[in-house]
């Protein structure tokens, strides 16, 4: 028992030892170099820490939506992408609404809410855009919706538990400007409150 | 990223498992080679089976969050050139050039040359010390054949008809005792050759060819098998002594005439392999001189071990 017990003491020391050095190792390659994916505090920090011109953020947040995001992170290797995730306003436990922008050709990053089963699929035109609408349901069988559309040479993907009236209007949100007349259609990226939409 | 994470995941747990063999100072060969197993299965399963328990773990935050995400190291480009990744897996293709030209092309080689009867040698004489060995041996005996060959060499073949085969030269050097406990070892690994868990683990090895780690915990848990079998023939003739001296025979028979080689290159690498040999036969000697103590509540410690093992790599992506 006694060698028992002094083994497990060596052993917890060990792994610790182990899950510290892990970290370590993790770390180098930011300290490095510049570009692999991390946390930034707001999308400021973002455009200058990474020189990424274009943030593609909503204007309008449904009251279900907690602001800030609980995660914004970035990368500009292998290739630029940016992730917002933000929480349920009544249950900051829970992901309600993720919004990935990435250069294209390159896959969206991989989001932490996904759809499990698509029941409808439309294309939804809006400013001048054509977007993919897809309706389902995620992991818990909760209503989920996807909008993904291109915006010059970035893909835009939303993803939200929640009915798509209200994910198409945030997506409109992100975009401030028709595609018309040759005009770059990015939005200002702007972190603002839309009056009357949020608590 | 299947290769990637599968390759981390037996490094982690090879290093989980040497600390708790060493931390409660776990010195049975069976009990090792159990836990050593697990550096070999878990790796094969791991990944598929933390997505499917939890498909968010590929996400952006997850990855954040976790201890390891390799995916950091793999697109860090060294001299602002070449990333991390192509020598990654640069390393993978070496390893399963190893695996194909070091452990397949022999047994290749061997099924071949014992398909043509390339294998031969003559039954001992009834009156012979090789014939008197074998009856001091309780329960069905297998095929013994010498072979006409001065060196000192032993060794089995298994399948339907398994056979012993001993070198002229063993023969005349080995004391009738220490000929057969070298017999019972034999014998012990023709018995555990039935064993179909040995070739699964053959099988899941051959699954991971391109890993280094599993590469090398393969070959430890051959080394663990040499000790069973040592186990397993002390058990059948009572005397740890007899295959002790038996192997410190081989031990010496090692060291002496090495033959001249062609280069500087293949000396290395052949006294690298001779120096492990003997290592591994210091090893089982010490071993059986003296015998290991009892063994701490293993059940306990193997679950620990598990759920530590299954607990970190989550978290190594």
């Amino acid at each position: 028992m006694k060698r028992t017990l002094g083994g497990m003491l060596v052993f917890s020391m060990m792994i610790a030892i182990l899950t510290v050095l892990l970290q370590l190792l993790n770390w180098i390659p930011s300290a490095v170099q510049d570009g692999e994916l991390q946390r930034y505090a707001s999308i400021d920090e973002v455009r200058a820490h990474l020189k990424i011109k274009t943030v593609y953020m909503p204007v309008y947040y449904p009251r279900s939506v907690q602001w800030p995001p609980s995660l914004i992170a970035a990368q500009t290797l292998p290739y630029p992408a940016v992730v917002t995730e933000f929480v349920r306003s009544d249950d900051p436990g829970e992901t309600i609404l993720v919004i990935t922008q990435t250069a294209l050709p390159h896959p969206p990053l991989v989001e932490k809410l996904r759809l499990a089963a698509v029941r409808e699929s439309v294309r939804y035109e809006f400013k001048g855009r054509t977007a993919l609408l897809e309706v389902g349901v995620c992991r818990k069988d909760e209503q989920c919706c996807r909008m993904t559309w291109n915006e010059e040479n970035v893909g835009i993907a939303l993803v939200m538990r929640a009915s798509p009236v209200e994910l198409v209007r945030i997506a409109e949100s992100m975009i401030t400007r028709p595609r018309e007349a040759g005009h770059p259609v990015a939005g200002t990226g702007k972190q603002r409150r839309s009056p009357g939409t949020r608590n | 990223m299947y290769l990637a994470q599968s390759f981390l995941h037996s490094l982690i747990a090879a290093l989980i498992v040497d600390t708790a063999l060493l931390a409660w100072k776990i010195e049975a060969p069976v009990i090792r080679q159990r836990f050593r197993l697990l550096v070999i299965v878990l790796p094969i399963i791991s990944f598929p089976l933390y997505q499917a328990i939890s498909p968010e773990r590929s996400s952006a935050l997850f990855r954040l969050e976790a201890y390891f995400d390799i995916d950091r190291w793999l697109h860090l480009e060294l001299w602002g050139t070449v990333p991390v990744g192509v020598l990654f897996l640069l390393f993978l293709f070496f390893t399963a050039m190893v695996f194909i030209l070091q452990e397949m092309l022999p047994i290749a080689r061997h099924t071949l040359s014992s398909g043509h009867g390339a294998l031969e040698g003559v039954r001992p004489e009834p009156e012979s010390r090789v014939t008197r060995a074998l009856e001091g041996l309780p329960g069905r005996k297998p095929d013994v054949f010498i072979i006409d060959d001065e060196a000192f060499a032993m060794f089995s073949s298994t399948g339907k008809d398994p056979a012993v085969y001993l070198s002229g030269g063993l023969v005349e050097k080995l004391t009738l005792d220490e000929l057969r406990a070298a017999i019972a070892h034999e014998i012990g690994h023709i018995q555990r050759s039935r064993r179909p868990a040995m070739v699964l683990i053959f099988i899941l090895r051959v699954l991971m060819f391109y890993n280094p780690i599993i590469l090398m915990e393969f070959r430890r848990i051959v080394q663990e098998e040499e000790k069973i079998c040592d186990d397993m023939a002390s058990s059948i003739t009572g005397d740890r002594a007899a295959l002790a001296g038996a192997l410190r025979k081989f031990y010496d028979d090692d060291g002496e005439d090495p033959a001249p080689f062609p280069s500087d290159a293949p000396r290395l690498r052949d006294r690298i392999e001779e120096y492990s040999h003997t290592l591994l036969i210091e090893e089982r000697i010490a071993r059986l001189e003296d015998p290991p103590g009892p063994s701490v509540n293993v059940s306990a410690v193997y679950l620990v071990v598990l759920v530590t093992i299954l607990v970190v790599n989550y978290y190594v992506v």
